[in-house]
């Protein structure tokens, strides 16, 4: 995580301002694959699909969470101390287990606070849009360099519309290049009201197929392959993205489905290929979740270029790795 | 030129190239003995002739004497010993740690040397005889007992020019290659023939002339027993197109340096003949071939019959060349210069005397050459300003995306200031180049000292926060400014690193100097002094002031650290009150022993803002603590009539540096490493690059005129399209922009060089930027390629 320094400790009360404030899992400075440009991802928390591949799982669940890194822990007993609740176990003194059920997040926090090892981490923190752009801002120059800006990625920046609309829209007052990274699964109007702030749309495809689809996420696609339609329809420039989750989507079939479908687009950028990796998995273990994907080994890079081929031949402009 | 030169598509490497390259890589280092042997009996020889013609007689009895030989299918011809990359000995400027380490060359972890028992005996027969006599042992008699009890604590070493030649230089290369070294010759003479003797000061004025003229004569001898072993090669070779070649190389070696150049060729082979030479009589590393492109390119152009092909093959050959060079130096110095370096810089475009754009086709040829040769000489860097070309930038990126680390970016916008407020005149700053790592000078006209130092100040730190006494020996080693629980708030804390540095910074300057002085009284270089102006018309070699421009340049080491410690000092102790200086006090003299000191080193690591983050608490106060150095190093000056100037980059001295540290207060434990230049502390730049650019760049480096230099290290994804190198581009323009002056990256993935750290033998080849110069990786000490992986990596 790449908390500045002001934000590095989490606050109990900062979602209870009066100002209109959103729950953010991180940021990512110099991004330079989400997006023209050397950009900063805002990472907005909670999504509405639940897929196993995810790579930043933290980002799912729609409160502050603790992120329990034991490699880290000193064995200092500060946070079992510390905790109203008793949330924690260790072994050797080592830190190993919270109870999640009882922790009293998003109130509490206190366990973060002593834990100067970074071993209890908790993500999220709720920032207002000032507070945001004030972080944003700072690489404008590079923005403007290299045609960078803002990208609002997730979890599944749409869940937090309001905060997202409000973000959009300063950054457009602020004249800086906006990108979102969505999963499509949003009521139109929702999308719609904040599309005018947003110069680039970059529009997950998981599956074509909707059971499949079901499946993997947890949610059917029609509405997301309907709003893809839509926002190739309003003019804006959208990028199509698929990750590659071996044994998933990464048949031929559902591969020619996906360039065959969006083949027609007027306003598609390209299609970006992501090839599934496996460095989301340590975080799943923070969270004391587990990763299905534990034996899954990622494709080899010809398989890959195989499939953007076929893609391809569609008449679409394929990318790898985005 | 016949062909027009199509720089977006230069031609890659040839056949011939590749095959002498390949011959190049599996040539193991040795020591080359010869040299060692004719400079002792030319020195016994001469005993009683004063130093300057002593010193042009050995130089001539090493170029008549020592092997020379023209290598299969070479075209520039000039070798600096028996083999290609061995090394040379130079035992008047030191021998006592060779002699010591002979048995260790082998065996050591990193820039092993062949070495035979038989030469060995050579070595130890003649080492003797230099007892006393060397520069090393003049200078340790001419420094005072504090400023050695300093060195031996690791407060700074001066150990480069101490135990060797001082290098770093660059010389008036476009004279020669107009000239000859006859118009040299000629000039020396004209002086000459001005001298009264009477006059004392022009008695000695004569004898350095005298030598002058020797040393010059001698290297055109030299370059003409290649034109006869040409001519004895031709003779005998069977195949007609080596025959002409060979026939071409002696006409060519029999005309320059002698004569001015009057084709590409021949202007390359008599650039060659310097380089060579220089390194022959000088013992120095870092000497600069600097704007190659700027004095090459009349050359090129004046050559009707060449092909861009051919042209490219000679530089490109000429590049092979550069890395045949090589240098044996100690066991300790090896940590430091890991990698055989000889950081022979060779700077491309950039603005030129009215400051307009100074790119050519040479410029992008420049660069080519060391994609095509993958080498890691000659160091390669480019000038950047407002008006460079696109096309040129995009070609630096596309060779930084090979992965060497190379080139090296310098940001006119703000050198040139700092150089006028050096005293250069408006003309020469803008037509600086780089020496060595990233120190700039100017041409022909400049004796910098710019490796004057490794100067350590997060030991200074140290003994601010212990009064005095040296953390790791218990031994009061500076004044005594109190002990740290007794300052009362962080002002205390600045003034007693303030009044260490005061002190320290004296010591460093007294051992300068005495090095200084003992290499113009023992060990001055007349034929180097004839290629810098104003030696001449001095009559005084460039040892003892005969430069125009006159420097000492140490470096200052751990800005990051220093910066860190003093922010947590400041944040956690003395506004959060989070620790007490007390439980502080016993964390660093117990190294963070003890959950409960860990507990709290955690929270100097973790709790307090870091510089490099792109936080302006953590980056004002790094700055702050880099300048106190830096002001405190601006007050003194040399003995050849020049000033310090401080420079802030480490070579990889942030290693050795490291280990004689204790415990500090930015939560780094005792003995590892320091941070590297400018660059955050390893694993703290967690912001990512922008943030580090931003941070780096709120340092004065305005006032480190003697270089800074900042490392990013990149995944080769980051470079891999076109949106890679704009991405680049972006970076670097951001940096120059917010007053950076150098930055450098790194293109390899850390999986790579952790597999290359298991299995050397895959990555033989594999050249990685270590500091501010390039190297085979599975040639360094284990140590510093740790800290090459440790460096934050990029992710994109
Ligand atoms: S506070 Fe952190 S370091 Fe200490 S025991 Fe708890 S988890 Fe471990
Ligand atoms: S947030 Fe509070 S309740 Fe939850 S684990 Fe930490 S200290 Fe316990």
């Amino acid at each position: 995580m790449s908390w500045t320094h002001e934000y590095l400790l989490y606050d109990p009360d900062a979602g209870n301002r009066p100002e209109l404030t959103g729950l953010v899992s991180d940021f990512q400075r110099f991004s330079i694959h989400d997006g023209p440009g050397i950009r900063t991802i805002v990472f907005l928390k909670g999504c509405p699909l639940h897929c196993a591949w995810c790579a930043n799982p933290e980002s799912i669940s729609p409160r502050p969470e603790i992120m329990l890194i034991s490699h880290n822990c000193i064995g200092c007993g500060k946070c079992i101390d510390v905790c109203p609740a008793k949330c924690f176990g260790a072994s050797d003194r080592i830190v190993c287990a919270i109870d999640r059920d009882s922790c009293l997040l998003p109130e509490c926090g206190k366990c973060q606070r002593v834990c100067y090892a970074n071993a209890v981490n908790i993500s999220g923190r709720y920032l207002t849009v000032e507070e945001v752009m004030e972080v944003v801002m700072r690489d404008r120059e590079f923005y403007d360099r290299t045609g960078g800006g803002i990208t609002f990625s997730g979890g599944e920046p749409f869940a937090q519309p309001v905060f997202l609309l409000e973000l959009a829209r300063t950054a457009k007052v602020l004249k800086l290049h906006t990108a979102v990274e969505t999963c499509g699964y949003v009521s139109w109007n929702i999308f719609n009201s904040v599309l005018e702030y947003l110069d680039i749309v970059l529009f997950d495809l998981k599956h074509m197929d909707p059971a499949m689809h079901l499946q993997g996420t947890g949610v059917d696609n029609q509405m997301i392959l309907e709003n893809a339609k839509r926002v190739d329809a309003s003019g804006k420039p959208i990028r199509i993205r698929l990750p590659l989750i071996p044994g998933f989507n990464d048949s031929e079939e559902n591969i020619r489905a996906t360039a065959g479908f969006i083949a027609s687009f007027s306003n598609l950028e390209a299609l970006d290929i992501l090839p599934y990796h496996r460095m989301g998995e340590p975080k799943w273990g923070q969270l004391h979740q587990d990763y299905k994907l534990h034996d899954v080994a990622p494709h080899g890079k010809d398989r890959v270029l195989e499939l953007a081929d076929i893609a391809r031949s569609f008449g679409i402009e394929v990318t790898v790795g985005g | 030129m016949a062909t027009k030169i199509d720089v977006t598509n230069l031609p890659g490497p040839t056949p011939r190239m590749e095959a002498i390259k390949k011959r190049f890589i599996n040539t193991t280092p040795e020591i080359c003995v010869e040299r060692a042997q004719l400079i002792t009996e030319s020195y016994k020889e001469t005993e009683d002739l004063p130093t300057h013609l002593r010193r042009a007689k050995a130089f001539e009895k090493i170029l008549n004497g020592m092997t020379v030989f023209i290598a299969d299918d070479e075209l520039i011809v000039g070798n600096q010993c028996t083999k290609p990359r061995s090394a040379p000995v130079y035992p008047e400027f030191s021998c006592k740690w060779l002699e010591a380490e002979l048995d260790r060359l082998e065996k050591r972890a990193g820039d092993v040397f062949l070495i035979s028992e038989e030469k060995k005996k050579i070595l130890r027969d003649l080492f003797p005889y230099w007892d006393k006599k060397t520069s090393n042992e003049l200078a340790t008699s001419l420094m005072t007992d504090d400023a050695l009890a300093a060195q031996g604590a690791g407060v700074f070493t001066v150990g480069n020019y101490y135990f060797n030649g001082v290098g770093h230089i660059s010389v008036d290369y476009a004279k020669v290659l107009a000239q000859g070294l006859n118009g040299i010759i000629a000039e020396a003479k004209a002086e000459l023939a001005k001298v009264d003797p009477t006059n004392p000061d022009d008695l000695k004025k004569m004898h350095f002339l005298h030598a002058v003229i020797i040393s010059n004569e001698a290297v055109i001898a030299f370059a003409r027993r290649f034109a006869a072993e040409a001519d004895k090669l031709a003779a005998s070779e069977k195949n007609g197109q080596r025959k002409a070649e060979l026939q071409e190389i002696s006409r060519i070696c029999q005309k320059v340096p002698a004569q001015p150049a009057s084709s590409f060729w021949e202007a390359v082979q008599s650039f060659w003949f310097i380089q060579l030479v220089l390194q022959l009589e000088s013992n120095g590393h870092s000497i600069s071939p600097m704007r190659f492109d700027q004095y090459m390119y009349p050359y090129l152009q004046m050559d009707k019959g060449i092909t861009a092909e051919k042209a490219q093959e000679l530089l490109d050959l000429l590049y092979i060349k550069f890395s045949e060079i090589n240098k044996v130096r100690d066991e300790g110095s090896t940590k430091a210069f890991g990698g055989y370096p000889m950081f022979q810089n060779l700077i491309v475009g950039g603005v030129d005397s009215e400051g307009e754009d100074a790119t050519n086709d040479l410029s992008f040829m420049c660069l080519q050459a060391t994609a095509n040769a993958k080498l890691y000489q000659p160091s390669i860097s480019i000038r950047v300003h407002s008006n460079t070309p696109a096309d040129l930038y995009r070609k630096a990126a596309e060779v930084s995306r090979v992965g060497l680390g190379m080139p090296a970016y310098y940001n006119d916008r703000f050198i040139i200031p700092a150089l006028l407020s050096r005293g250069l005149t408006r003309e020469d700053a803008r037509d600086y180049g780089i020496i060595g790592c990233v120190e700039p000078q100017v041409a022909g006209k400049t004796e910098g000292w710019h490796d004057a130092a490794f100067f350590n100040m997060s030991k200074v730190l140290e003994l601010a926060l212990n009064d005095g006494v040296d953390a790791l020996t218990g031994k009061q080693l500076g004044p005594k400014t109190g002990a740290l629980d007794t300052f009362t708030s962080f002002d205390d804390v600045m003034k007693a690193y303030k009044t260490q540095m005061e002190y320290f910074v004296k010591l460093l300057v007294i051992s300068d100097n005495a090095v200084d002085i003992a290499h113009g009284q023992r060990t001055p270089l007349p034929f180097l002094s004839s290629l810098v102006d104003d030696c001449m018309v001095k009559g005084k070699s460039l040892q003892e002031g005969g430069a125009h421009y006159n420097f000492t340049g140490p470096q200052g080491v751990g800005v990051g650290n220093v910066g860190d410690s003093l922010t947590a000092l400041k944040k956690l102790v003395f506004e959060d009150k989070a620790i007490t200086l007390a439980e502080l006090k016993k964390g660093l003299a117990t190294n963070f022993e003890g959950v409960d000191m860990e507990s709290m080193r955690q929270m100097l690591l973790n709790r307090a803002p870091k510089y490099g983050n792109d936080n302006e608490y953590a980056d004002t106060i790094a700055h702050e603590g880099a300048l106190i150095y830096c002001r405190e190093v601006e007050k003194y000056s040399n003995p050849r009539g020049g000033r310090f100037q401080p420079g802030l980059y480490p070579v990889s001295a942030n290693v050795p540096l490291g280990t004689v540290v204790g415990a500090s207060a930015d939560g780094r434990k005792s003995g590892t490493p320091l941070a590297d230049g400018v660059s955050p502390v390893s694993g703290v730049d967690q912001s990512g690059p922008t943030a580090s650019v931003r941070s780096v760049a709120r340092l004065d480096h305005v006032i480190a005129s003697n270089g800074t230099l900042l490392n990013m290290k990149f995944h080769p994804n980051a470079l891999k399209d076109d949106r890679g190198i704009q991405n680049l581009v972006g970076v670097t323009e951001t940096f120059f922009n917010g007053g950076g002056t150098h930055i450098q990256y790194n293109v390899i993935a850390r999986d790579t060089l952790l597999d290359a750290q298991q299995h050397p033998d895959n990555y033989q080849g594999m050249v990685v930027r270590v500091a501010g110069y390039s190297a085979f990786f599975t040639a360094l000490d284990k140590a510093i390629q740790n800290d090459i992986i440790a460096r934050t990596e990029q992710m994109f």
